[in-house]
């Protein structure tokens, strides 16, 4: 079990900042959705160095991205099951009165 | 033009992998991209097994975005961290032997220029402190005197990483490291004072903690090899492991040590600052008439 970097799309979403997608050392990991104008994490490359939550907590001063178990995290995005995607919102299980579609 | 260098054939769209149709649709090989864009695009750089938190990777990820033209750029390395990101970008790599990278890239550019007449190739070399300021030293003197038409990068992160933490000569003064207890006696080599001295026509100091600047050095290097002569490059590339930063602190120490000792700098030679004035006044013409339109 690792931790990896996960964006709160909430905080997210209400900035337009995009540091972290420029910070980030690898390449393709933190992605940005233009449908919901937030970063997302691609968690098979995310190597937990922690650099995007430094700069989101000291840079850009919105504290959106903490470091969570992998386990914990429900459906996250590979990229090496789905490619390169500009928006993953086809990709989140549709709710239907806040339970998630089977 | 670009694409066509990359098209997939009719007939093998289904073994082809799914990295291949992403650079294909959406990548800088389809339009030119801004560092300002990443994260909305296909990057050319894959998975590699770089440590993590590593600013050197940083860089080299800021420099593939900020390359002019990716499919026609050549680079050129040698043993060191470097070419372990370098190998899994979609740009041609060739691994010199240790000490002959810039001997490599002087043949290179002038073979391609005899061969491709009509499109300009971009060569450049991209190795770490032990690779060209100590093993390569002589070669990168030589091409640099012979104002051979290629940009040299050093990644500069003071140490050989990734045998166990020797001192270079690019290591501070007074620095102890695994492999070197007794901390180093020399002080640090002055390659941005080498460079003048050698008559390269744009030199310039970064520190990945700021990615337009870094990206805008990078461009202004290649294009500058293309017309006028050496161009030279030198980024602070800090060694978590071997210097023991913990990764959260990576940018930390970046902004640290760029505001202690590694400031940014850069140096045109009159030719070079001539020519350079010239493309940015030829952008803005470009620029000016859909203006007008409007």
């Amino acid at each position: 079990m690792y931790l990896v970097a996960d964006v709160d799309v909430d905080v997210c979403s209400s900035t337009n900042c995009r540091l972290c997608t420029q910070y980030c050392p690898e390449s393709n990991t933190i992605l940005f959705d233009t449908e919901r104008k937030s970063a997302y994490i691609a968690v098979d490359r995310c190597k937990g160095c922690e650099i995007c939550v430094g700069i989101c907590d000291a840079q850009a001063k919105h504290h959106a991205i903490k470091m969570v178990w992998i386990t914990d995290l429900d459906n996250p995005f590979e990229i090496r099951n789905h490619g390169f995607k500009n928006s993953i919102v086809d990709l989140i299980p549709k709710t239907i009165n806040g339970n998630a579609a089977k | 033009m670009s694409l066509e260098t990359i098209r997939v054939s009719p007939g093998f769209e289904n073994y082809l992998p799914q990295e291949y149709y992403d650079l294909v649709r959406d990548s800088q090989f389809t339009k030119p991209r801004k560092v300002s864009e990443m994260g909305s695009f296909k990057e050319v750089i894959e998975e590699h097994p770089m440590c993590a938190g590593c600013a050197m990777t940083l860089f080299i990820r800021t420099m593939y975005v900020a390359l002019p033209s990716v499919e026609n750029t050549v680079f050129i390395g040698t043993a060191g961290c470097g070419r372990l990101v370098l190998t899994q970008g979609a740009a041609p790599f060739i691994y010199g032997n240790y000490g002959d990278t810039n001997a490599v890239a002087s043949g290179l550019k002038r073979g391609l220029g005899i061969r491709f007449q009509d499109t300009p190739k971009d060569v450049i070399v991209a190795a770490g402190d032990g690779g060209l300021a100590d093993i390569g030293f002589s070669m990168v003197m030589h091409s640099w005197f012979r104002k051979e038409k290629f940009t040299t990068v050093m990644l500069d992160n003071e140490v050989y990483g990734n045998t166990g933490g020797q001192e270079s000569g690019m290591t501070q003064k007074g620095m102890v490291l695994k492999m070197a207890p007794n901390g180093k006696k020399f002080e640090k080599m002055d390659m941005i004072g080498l460079a003048k001295t050698a008559g390269v026509a744009y030199i310039a100091r970064v520190v990945p903690t700021n990615p337009a600047r870094v990206a805008s050095a990078i461009q202004k290097a290649v294009l500058i090899a293309r017309e006028i002569g050496p161009t030279y490059v030198q980024a602070y590339t800090s060694c978590n492991i071997e210097y023991a930063i913990p990764t959260p602190k990576v940018m930390d120490d970046a902004r640290e040590v760029e505001k202690a000792r590694y400031g940014f700098q850069e140096y045109f030679t009159d030719e070079a600052k001539e020519y350079w004035t010239r493309i940015e006044s030829e952008k803005r013409q470009v620029k000016g008439p859909a203006t007008e339109e409007e």
